[in-house]
């Protein structure tokens, strides 16, 4: 206990310098440097990201932009996960659903969610509907892969055990396929979350009213460096924060997973 | 009803076989094979080396199908896993995202026993095995002979009128396994059901059985049998436990010795 405590610690230390170090160079060249006619100085950027925060940038506040932002992330990567995550232990469990979907499914997967920038503003319009739909290809380009491996690398012992307790095929998918692909699906979500978390400011620099990407492209338009820079951070931090809240749920779902000595 | 029963609990393999096929040819692994279980016996499937003995017991299970010759569960056909055959594994295999309770209970879940009753049910073969207080624990949380113990009670709470055993000690270290042999003789004279029990270990062989089936190696048949009717529990240095052992062993060739 002791030593977890050391180690968290440290960890926490390492993380305030190197942060600490990299505002010093920041700062420091800004001042010292010809940096400074690129970049505003930190603190400015401080300053200026409260004042966003407080007041307003463009229609609202800055977390209202980041709120927004969240939203059409969350819809999308809901529905394309689910969507991903089904698919895939239906293709892991089942050879014919493989046979079938994972042809296609292989040439769609690696074209980057912007490509459909187009053929969504086409089909929806510059709405929140173009955007959403483009964070639900993100989600399931990302999570359909490790869900299918999830299911199909499932110990076949573990299902001769739960056909001789009696089990019928859908109650094992159910019952078994599903909670043993659980650690698998995770690894998906991580990918997806952030594949979605960038394809929505892509999505908002495009066309948008508000959102943290609509920030940094009306920060461009009125060449408003602290704006870039303030919306940048908030991106950085959003899709930090998503991440970790996406590991905490891991944990909880996974503990069985873990030696919890 | 007791006739029926008599009847009911009969696995018989009648040349029974196994061939795989391999990308280097066939592989024969189980041979001929021919034996019947008798009622409540616990009979022990004895053989060096490891080829076919696992085979035979996915076999009865119905996890792998008989490439010659047939094996009858209650004078049937074995073509799939039946609730009639518990198996506990070598692997010991169990759910390692459900506790040691809900493990226990799958099998009553699965079958839609409720929730109050399946509890209790598999509360009694939890207390049987002697993890009351565990049953809150994942698997990842307890020790190998702890594991089985669920494995064990997994499988019984299931009621099935037959219990095949895959080695299930044969991952355990030695001081481990001498316990649950004395725990499955424990748990066995308590709940009396038919077993097949497959080892490579005389002495777990002995202990156990009401006779032993001599295996050959690769491909399995059956080489000899012993009636063992030494009184239980036994003595593990008995002189007629040793004449036994010493028997038994003697009619080993030397290569399956190696095995």
């Amino acid at each position: 206990m002791n030593e977890k405590v050391k180690e968290r610690l440290l960890s926490v230390l390492c993380a305030v310098i190197s942060i600490g170090l990299f505002l010093g160079f920041w700062w420091w060249g800004t001042q010292r440097t010809q940096l400074g006619k690129l970049l505003p100085d930190p603190g400015t950027v401080f300053t200026a990201m409260c004042g966003y925060i407080t007041g307003t940038v463009g229609k609202c506040s800055l977390l209202m932009h980041m709120l927004s932002s969240l939203r059409r992330v969350l819809i999308g990567f809901v529905i394309g996960s689910l969507a991903g995550v089904s698919l895939g232990l239906l293709m892991g469990r089942y050879a014919l659903a493989r046979a079938v979907f994972n042809p296609l499914y292989r040439v769609i997967r690696p074209i980057p969610p912007i490509a459909w920038i187009p053929i969504s503003i086409i089909w929806l319009g510059l709405g929140e509907q173009a955007k959403i739909f483009l964070i639900i290809l993100a989600a399931f380009a990302n999570t359909t892969l490790n869900a299918m491996t999830g299911a199909r690398d499932v110990d076949p012992e573990l299902i001769n055990a739960a056909r001789m307790l009696g089990a019928k095929e859908g109650q094992i998918f159910r019952t078994i396929v599903i909670p043993a692909a659980v650690p698998a699906i995770f690894a998906g979500l991580q990918v997806g979350i952030s594949s979605s978390w960038a394809s929505v400011v892509a999505a908002e620099m495009i066309k948008a009213e508000n959102g943290l990407g609509w920030i940094i492209q009306a920060g461009m338009d009125n060449n408003n460096m602290s704006q870039i820079l303030a919306g940048i951070i908030m991106i950085g931090v959003g899709g930090f924060a998503l991440t970790c809240i996406m590991r905490t749920i891991e944990g909880v779902m996974c503990r069985w997973n873990k030696s919890g000595r | 009803m007791e006739q029926e029963r008599k009847i009911n609990t009969m696995i018989e393999c009648i040349h029974a076989g196994k061939i795989f096929h391999t990308p280097d040819g066939e592989h024969e692994v189980v041979k001929d094979l021919n034996f019947s279980t008798r009622e409540n016996e616990f009979l022990v499937l004895f053989g060096p080396g490891q080829c076919g003995k696992t085979t035979i017991i996915n076999m009865i299970a119905g996890f792998e199908d008989a490439t010659t010759g047939q094996i009858l569960a209650a004078g049937k056909k074995v073509e799939k896993p039946d609730v009639s055959r518990g198996v506990v594994f070598q692997s010991i295999a169990l759910f390692p995202w459900m506790t040691a309770m809900q493990n226990v209970e799958y099998g009553l879940k699965i079958k839609g026993v409720g929730r109050e009753e399946r509890q209790k049910r598999a509360q009694r073969y939890i207390d049987l095995v002697g993890l009351k207080g565990f049953e809150k624990s994942f698997p990842v949380q307890l020790s190998g002979g702890m594991k089985q113990r669920v494995g064990i009670a997994r499988a019984y709470c299931n009621e099935p009128e037959v219990m095949l055993m895959d080695e299930p000690f044969g991952a355990l270290d030695a001081q481990t396994r001498y316990m649950m042999q004395e725990e499955l003789q424990r748990i066995w004279s308590t709940e009396k059901r038919t077993v097949i029990f497959v080892t490579n270990n005389i002495e777990e062989a002995i202990y156990l059985a009401d006779r032993i089936i001599v295996l050959t190696n690769c491909p399995a048949t059956v080489k000899k049998e012993y009636e063992i009717d030494l009184p239980r529990p036994r003595n593990l240095v008995s002189e007629k436990f040793l004449a036994l052992r010493k028997e038994i062993t003697g009619i080993l060739d030397s290569s399956q010795l190696e095995g």
